[in-house]
């Protein structure tokens, strides 16, 4: 463990940019979490910054169950995030397709057979306490020793 | 013809303002913007086609997952159309709890919208203010129906829970503190010169365009079109509800009616909640077979539903008409166009409060 190491590992845990993308979620888990945003939960006391840009983001909140228009899209978003990353499914629509997983749909879930998912927050919707408690237990886990994992 | 077009300018459909997938494609000269073009398809689940086949109890959880934003009126409106099929009647106490819940839900979509527009216009403190409002909005709503967002509180002939003395009590303490705090942040945002220069004369809408196009809700009231369908709810007429209009049709007009029309909610919450009487909350009935066609005004205009079911009660045909549809095709073909930068296109395209889950379901 070098103390290099050390810094980029306090700064990181305090410095969380995330980016949210809806690939067909019903705007439910996408207001709860705008709500984080809220001088209430003030997500921004724990370095979170919700910039919604993939090109400075560490973390990817995905809402919604996967529909067919995504297929190649979400892919380009998922590379175009600099390591290290890690992807959030928020709701129960990307674990299991929730209520529209039924006879007719043109969902495809789960999200997790098209880009790696690392954790997962059911609800439907979850609470935005729920969503920053994941955002902030799954962090120091993901970004922790980075470089002297050597991926 | 000499071409004008310099830039071709695609905005998303990952854009940092955009809360959902779309994309917008401006054709512009300079930052002057000639045409605009949408595309959309990116959330499309085929809801309607999941909903036939089943009972009541499933479509109206269905029906609430429309739209997340706002899931009590998409509860409401395929809630009451069913009743109609059967005549279901309604205790009088229901209904005012109906009208309470759905304008509880329109405050908290109005602040949203609001705040998402000015958090576009890099107004971030008061995007923070009504944001932060919302959350009291949100209070009352999970206070009585025990969700903050998909509710399911009406169900035919009736609604779920009571309303007890103390809650509405706590209601109406709710009711004031959002009452007072908003008229703070009216103030700011009438007296915001930075508000005013991005807002004013940006994205004109005249009454003609809007009818030309079909515009409801607010985007249509803020250019004196009046098309609220709450004036055709009878418990609506009950109280003597009267519709919020503005002449302007820019931006500015149209954040200043939702704020409006906050104001007017509130009211309505405390007039229904003065001439609601002890009684019962739920009667009988039984959803059979027949046809019903129903609207009611949603937070962003006309939303209908027209259901079609078998003797058993379950759906055989259904089709829903969202309001954004029209609200959108009106914000991109005629507000958009015309103005003189590419910055004023997001704020032009939020200040219109698109909502495209409800459009593609």
């Amino acid at each position: 463990m070098t103390a290099l190491q050390d810094v980029k590992n306090a700064v990181r845990s305090r410095s969380i940019h995330v980016c949210y993308v809806n690939v067909g979620s019903c705007n439910g888990c996408d207001i709860e979490i705008l709500a984080c945003l809220a001088p209430r939960y003030d997500i921004e006391q724990y370095g979170i910054y919700v910039h919604n840009n993939p090109r400075e983001a560490d973390i990817l909140l995905v809402t919604g169950g996967f529909s067919p228009q995504w297929e190649d899209k979400l892919k380009e978003v998922w590379d175009k995030i600099p390591e290290p990353k890690a992807a959030i499914a928020i709701g129960n629509c990307p674990i299991s397709g929730c209520v529209f997983n039924r006879e007719g749909t043109y969902l495809d879930p789960p999200v997790r057979k098209h880009i790696p998912i690392a954790a997962e927050v059911p609800g439907c919707p979850p609470r935005p306490t729920e969503i920053l408690e994941a955002v902030l237990s799954l962090a120091p886990v993901v970004f922790k020793d980075y470089e002297e994992r050597g991926e | 013809m000499k071409k004008t077009v310099d830039v071709s300018l695609p905005i998303g459909p990952v854009h940092p303002v955009f809360k959902e997938p779309c994309r917008i494609k401006c054709e512009t000269s300079g930052e002057y913007v000639i045409n605009a073009e949408l595309e959309l398809g990116y959330v499309k689940k085929g809801i309607e086609r999941i909903m036939v086949g089943r009972p009541w109890q499933e479509v109206m959880f269905l029906a609430e997952r429309v739209c997340g934003i706002c899931s009590v009126i998409h509860n409401y409106v395929c809630i009451e159309g069913m009743e109609r099929i059967n005549g279901v009647a309604v205790p009088d106490r229901a209904a005012y709890l109906r009208l309470v819940v759905n304008e509880l839900d329109r405050i908290q979509s109005h602040l949203l919208a609001n705040y998402s527009y000015c958090y576009t216009i890099e107004h971030e403190t008061l995007a923070m203010y009504l944001l932060n409002l919302r959350e009291t909005a949100m209070d009352a709503l999970e206070y009585i129906t025990g969700a903050r967002v998909t509710c399911s509180y009406i169900i035919p002939g009736g609604v779920r829970f009571d309303l007890s003395p103390e809650k509405e009590q706590k209601l109406r303490t709710m009711i004031d503190h959002i009452d007072s705090e908003l008229t703070r942040f009216v103030r700011m945002f009438e007296g915001g010169s930075l508000i005013a220069l991005r807002s004013k004369d940006v994205g004109t809408f005249s009454r003609e365009e809007a009818i030309e196009s079909h515009a409801v809700g607010p985007t249509a009231r803020a250019s004196n079109l009046d098309n609220d369908c709450r004036l055709f709810h009878p418990t609506y007429q009950k109280l003597g509800f009267e519709s919020v209009l503005l002449d302007e049709g820019d931006n500015y007009a149209r954040i200043m009616l939702r704020f409006l029309e906050v104001f007017q909610s509130t009211q309505l919450i405390r007039s229904a909640l003065d001439s609601m009487e002890k009684g019962t909350i739920r009667g009988g009935g039984e959803i059979g077979g027949g046809f019903a066609e129903w609207a009611g005004e949603a937070p962003r205009g006309e939303l209908t539903y027209t259901i079609d079911t078998d003797e058993h009660g379950r759906v055989k045909k259904i089709g829903i008409r969202t309001p954004s549809i029209m609200n959108i095709e009106a914000c991109v073909h005629y507000m958009i166009k015309g103005v003189h930068s590419s910055a004023d296109v997001t704020s032009t395209y939020i200040s219109s409060d698109p909502c495209i889950a409800c459009n593609e379901r």
